[in-house]
């Protein structure tokens, strides 16, 4: 069965892109959110097994939304994105409960599978 | 205020009174009793006395603050007992008490006049109120300064984030859809890979223009993410020792992110060190940051460096930047940041 997934970005292009880059690799994209409260109602309504979240967000920052993820039940796992791809923001996004981070130009779907399973 | 005629006022001619009413500081003097004998016309304008109702009253409950006079008067007792003058005949700065109650700085020196018999001592004081203001209003705007180059630079960085590297984003995810869309055997698959090689470079390059303008994991985390990725680049090893997890001012964390970037930067072009140790804390409101090497020491001073240019950014944060190297004994960069947490 395919792996579902909530694409949280403010950024319709991005979202765009990302849905079919990930439809392509065999993952179902569940839902699109373009702020934080929007993936906090959309996540608690479409319970996807992962919201891929981008850390800057229009209501603030996607850490925040990474936590208050992580709080929900059931709770999804989280991998935040961004376009910046500095190497240290995969242990922040760690340290406020978020599964990992990849950076928005090296998204894949195999990418996803990887942080996922702690590779 | 009465006058007091039983305490005579210092007897002059008045070629010396004139001239000592023409002068732009007070002159202030009096006797071993603390009583005014001579108040000119400048202490006048000062203070808000006349002359009159100076000369014969107590110095102390004249022109001294209520919360000072005491230590004043132990001073004055102390000296005339023989014990070593601590105020005479240097500059130093006080509060001053004018007629109205108002209390406003003043720099003064206070002699005793040698062989003076009965004793007299003769202060100059000058109103620094001016000078005070001044130097408040430069330090804040240099504080301001600092902060609007910070912001400037956090802006630069958030525009080139949002704009150009956003747009190479959308570029890289489109040519890997292409990509994906394309046989590996065909013509155009060897061309979109290296459309992608290049796009990675151009992105890896605008990265770090970016990350030298200002980190954004420096706004994201804070120092202590910010520090680790710094290690983690460092040619030469780096062992952060102690950094704290707090958050502090955009322009202390920035201050300290570059005196620590710009240290390891001289590390390892000069040092020929095989390490470096960072350690970063927090003491008696400020934040200390440390850069210590292992390598050959006798650098020459901050001069010449990327250091001095953080010299001025510390001395506008009213912060400090030392360095000790010893030749043989590696160097030490050491930056005081006053952060009020």
């Amino acid at each position: 069965m395919d792996r579902t997934v909530l694409i949280v970005d403010d950024h319709a292009g991005f979202r765009a892109l990302a849905r079919k880059l990930l439809a392509a690799e065999g993952w179902e994209v569940v839902g699109e959110a373009g702020d934080g409260a929007e993936a906090l109602t959309e996540a608690r309504r479409l319970h996807p097994e992962l919201v891929l979240l981008d850390l800057n967000l229009p209501d603030g920052s996607g850490l925040d939304v990474a936590e208050r993820l992580a709080a929900t039940d059931p709770a999804p796992q989280v991998v935040l994105t961004s376009t910046h791809d500095e190497d240290e923001l995969h242990e922040l996004a760690r340290a406020r409960r978020a599964t990992g981070f990849v950076p928005q130009r090296l998204l894949s779907g195999a990418r996803l599978e990887a942080v996922l399973s702690g590779r | 205020m009465t006058t007091h005629p039983d305490s005579p006022a210092l007897s002059l001619p008045p070629e010396l009174h004139a001239v000592l009413d023409a002068a732009l500081d007070c002159v202030v003097a009096m006797g071993a009793d603390g009583r005014v004998v001579l108040f000119n016309a400048a202490a006048q304008r000062t203070f808000g006395y006349t002359a009159e109702q100076a000369v014969g009253a107590d110095m102390a409950e004249l022109l001294v603050p209520p919360s000072l006079r005491a230590r004043h008067r132990d001073g004055v007792a102390r000296h005339l007992a023989g014990g070593a003058p601590a105020v005479l005949d240097r500059r130093i700065e006080i509060t001053g008490l004018r007629a109205d109650g108002s209390e406003f700085p003043v720099e003064l020196t206070v002699t005793r006049l040698r062989g003076a018999e009965p004793v007299l001592f003769v202060a100059y004081l000058r109103d620094i109120t001016d000078r005070k203001l001044a130097e408040a209003e430069l330090k804040a705007s240099r504080i301001r300064i600092v902060e609007a180059a910070d912001a400037a630079r956090r802006r630069i960085e958030r525009d080139l984030h949002d704009g150009a590297q956003q747009r190479l984003v959308m570029l890289a995810l489109q040519l890997r859809i292409a990509r994906g869309r394309v046989g590996d055997g065909d013509e155009s698959a060897a061309l979109l890979d290296e459309a992608l090689a290049e796009l990675d470079g151009a992105t890896a390059e605008l990265r770090e223009l970016a990350r030298g303008i200002h980190p954004a994991v420096l706004t994201e985390g804070g120092l202590h993410p910010a520090l680790r990725a710094l290690a983690a680049r460092s040619a030469v090893p780096v062992v952060l020792q102690e950094v704290p997890d707090a958050r502090f001012a955009a322009s202390v964390e920035a201050t300290a992110y570059f005196v620590v970037a710009e240290a390891l930067t001289n590390v390892a072009r000069h040092a020929c060190a095989e390490r470096a140790t960072v350690v970063v804390r927090e003491e008696a409101g400020a934040l200390v940051v440390e850069v210590r090497d292992d390598g050959c020491g006798g650098a020459a001073g901050a001069g010449g460096t990327g250091l001095r240019g953080l010299d001025d950014r510390l001395a506008a944060l009213g912060g400090r930047l030392s360095m000790q190297s010893p030749s043989g004994e590696g160097t030490t960069i050491r930056a005081e940041i006053p952060c009020a947490s």
